[in-house]
């Protein structure tokens, strides 16, 4: 095994080999799609056998698969004089001359960033299912500067949101702005002291300091909305990735935040004269569900409601749950003979109905409990128990589940086999007290069972039931399966 | 291809196309590291490059010596473990 490389290879590199072996790669060494890996399934077996097993290697010169164990490959070396092969199971480029694997700087590059690419998508899934992985502790408490409990909450969940975690450990932005005036950057900071492995309260006044620069509607020592903190962190986060260069474009945005939270909200309105559909579609951050006891009426549960276990939530007799709020969201709507659409297809103001439903959803899901009512005549919290699952299936509230609901009537489509839409609760933000005077905390998961409560300062073990058997105001879930595109 | 063989080459294929072969991967490798299989293998790999001698050793030969050695070395557990999901995995998917 010479660390120099093989002359070998010489005779591979040419034309366009680099693209060509990293489609070999994607292909049938670490596939990361769904259509690449239907293609390897089929079609990595030996050509010689019809095994998938015995250390199957792949031809570089042509398209060849055998055994390596049975010596199929090698006899295909000698006959073609193909003398590359690549490893399906490990990456490794096997020389038929030098007898050996050899290990070509260019090459090992392109294998090391393909890897890389399938790497943290599958290991996103994988967190959640080992109980103990080698993770550096990262729990710290945060010191309240007054009221500012509502931002201590907002901090741990995204601390503890893993894609966003591995963008600031990785050290991906750089920053342009002049002052130190930049949030990307503070929140860089924070990550770097929250996995900095001390274990000591940290205290956020130079983040505190940044949020009432940027966002005037939160600033003073008042209690604000963690929900609207929450907004506005990401808004100037997202404002601030690209130092502020790509100012009013929302659309064409690429920043990290909206790779994570961004998700798509589609809008039917169906005219109810010639039944023409017109669609929009939004983006959102966030999802906020009323809840009942508001003032807007709660739609009634469906006859089946009591046996709603699509989500394994617990329901104490007649209590709501998630899954009835978010069916409510998307429930279609009758705007009233006040509120007339202009039709399209009828060329004139005609009634109809508007239904909500998710044509895109994002890698971090956040829900908002809509628990503090502002009406005209009263202000009040809403302490209607709701309680929420650790494991969610948005599958029927996605746009393409839409065609088997009728309107009004709830059908159960559970797709087994769509592990696109399934997501797991890692973040609980409570609110205690009133509306005048209260406190904020929140639950964070570390690991698969591990839970802990982040009191301020104060960091507490907690268990799941603490956690499923909390109010519930914001809660944040993440996509159990990664694609990587 | 015998019987057995083609069930096991339709249960592959079933796998990797739903990326739970990856998934099975990923978790199989944190559960060897975890309980300390991984530092075991690497021991053994030192033991035979000494043996055979740095300049002359090759990948096969690590292969061949180390392979009985590892499978033998997998603790019942995590085989188990492994088994259970991969059943659970085929219940769900049954066609």
């Amino acid at each position: 095994m010479s660390p120099a490389g093989c002359s070998h290879v010489n005779g591979y590199k040419v034309d366009n080999w680099k693209q060509n072996l990293r489609v070999i790669y994607q292909c049938f060494v670490w596939s990361g799609s769904a259509e690449t890996r239907r293609r390897k399934a089929k079609s990595c077996i030996c050509h010689m056998c019809g095994a998938h097993l015995n250390r199957l290697h792949s031809c570089l010169y042509c398209v060849f698969f055998g055994c390596f164990t049975k010596k199929h490959i090698h006899e295909h070396a000698k006959n073609k004089r193909h003398n590359l092969a690549i490893d399906l199971l490990y990456g490794g480029i096997y020389c038929f001359v030098c007898q050996d694997y050899i290990y070509d700087k260019d090459m090992e590059q392109i294998a090391k960033e393909e890897q890389r690419k399938i790497r943290s998508a599958v290991l996103i899934q994988v967190t959640y299912t080992c109980s103990r992985v080698n993770q550096t502790p990262c729990l710290r408490g945060l010191i309240n500067l007054g009221n500012t409990c509502f931002m201590n909450c907002i901090v741990q969940a995204l601390t503890h949101t893993p894609l966003l975690r591995d963008f600031f450990l990785s050290d991906r932005h750089k920053c342009e702005m002049q002052s130190n005036s930049c949030l990307v950057c503070e929140m860089s900071q924070l990550f770097q002291e929250f996995y900095s492995g001390h274990r000591s309260p940290h205290i956020p006044f130079r983040l505190l300091h940044l949020v009432w620069t940027h966002a005037r509607h939160l600033a003073g020592y008042e209690q604000q909305d963690a929900h609207e903190f929450l907004i506005a962190a990401l808004d100037v986060l997202h404002r601030h990735y690209d130092n502020g260069k790509k100012a009013n474009n929302p659309n064409h945005c690429n920043c990290i935040i909206d790779q994570i939270f961004t998700g798509g909200l589609q809008s039917d309105v169906t005219c109810q004269v010639c039944h023409g559909v017109s669609t929009t579609i939004d983006p959102f951050w966030d999802i906020s569900l009323d809840l009942p006891g508001s003032s807007t009426p709660f739609w009634p549960l469906s006859p089946g409601g009591d046996g709603s276990t699509v989500n394994g939530e617990s329901h104490l007799s007649g209590s709501t749950t998630l899954t009835d709020c978010l069916r409510r969201f998307t429930r279609p709507e009758h705007l009233g003979s006040s509120a007339k659409i202009k039709c399209g297809g009828c060329h004139s103001y005609q009634e109809s109905t508007k239904q909500l439903t998710m044509k895109k959803l994002p890698i971090v899901a956040c829900f908002h409990l809509k628990r503090f009512e502002h009406s005209a005549k009263l202000r009040r919290k809403i302490t209607t128990y709701v309680s929420f699952p650790l494991e969610l299936d948005m599958t029927p509230f996605m746009a393409s589940s839409k065609e088997s609901r009728m309107n009004g009537q709830y059908q159960q489509t559970v797709d087994v086999l769509n592990n696109d839409n399934k997501y797991s609760l890692f973040a609980v933000v409570n609110h205690q007290g009133t509306l005048e005077s209260g406190h904020y905390t929140s639950f964070i998961r570390q690991h698969k069972d591990q839970w802990f409560k982040c009191d301020d300062a104060i960091i507490t073990k907690a268990s799941i039931k603490d956690v499923l058997d909390s109010e519930g105001y914001l809660l944040f879930y993440h996509k159990q399966f990664l694609e990587y595109e | 291809m015998s019987k057995d063989s083609r069930m096991r080459a339709t249960i592959n294929q079933k796998l990797t196309e739903m990326g739970e072969r990856d998934r099975l991967k990923e978790l199989l490798r944190a559960k060897l590291t975890e309980c300390g299989w991984k530092d075991q293998m690497k021991a053994h790999c030192k033991e035979v490059i000494k043996e055979k001698g740095l300049e002359h050793v090759t990948v096969e030969d690590l292969v061949v010596e180390i392979t009985p050695k590892g499978r033998a070395l997998v603790p019942d557990s995590v085989k188990k473990e492994l088994l259970h999901r991969i059943r659970a995995f085929l219940s769900q998917h049954a066609t």
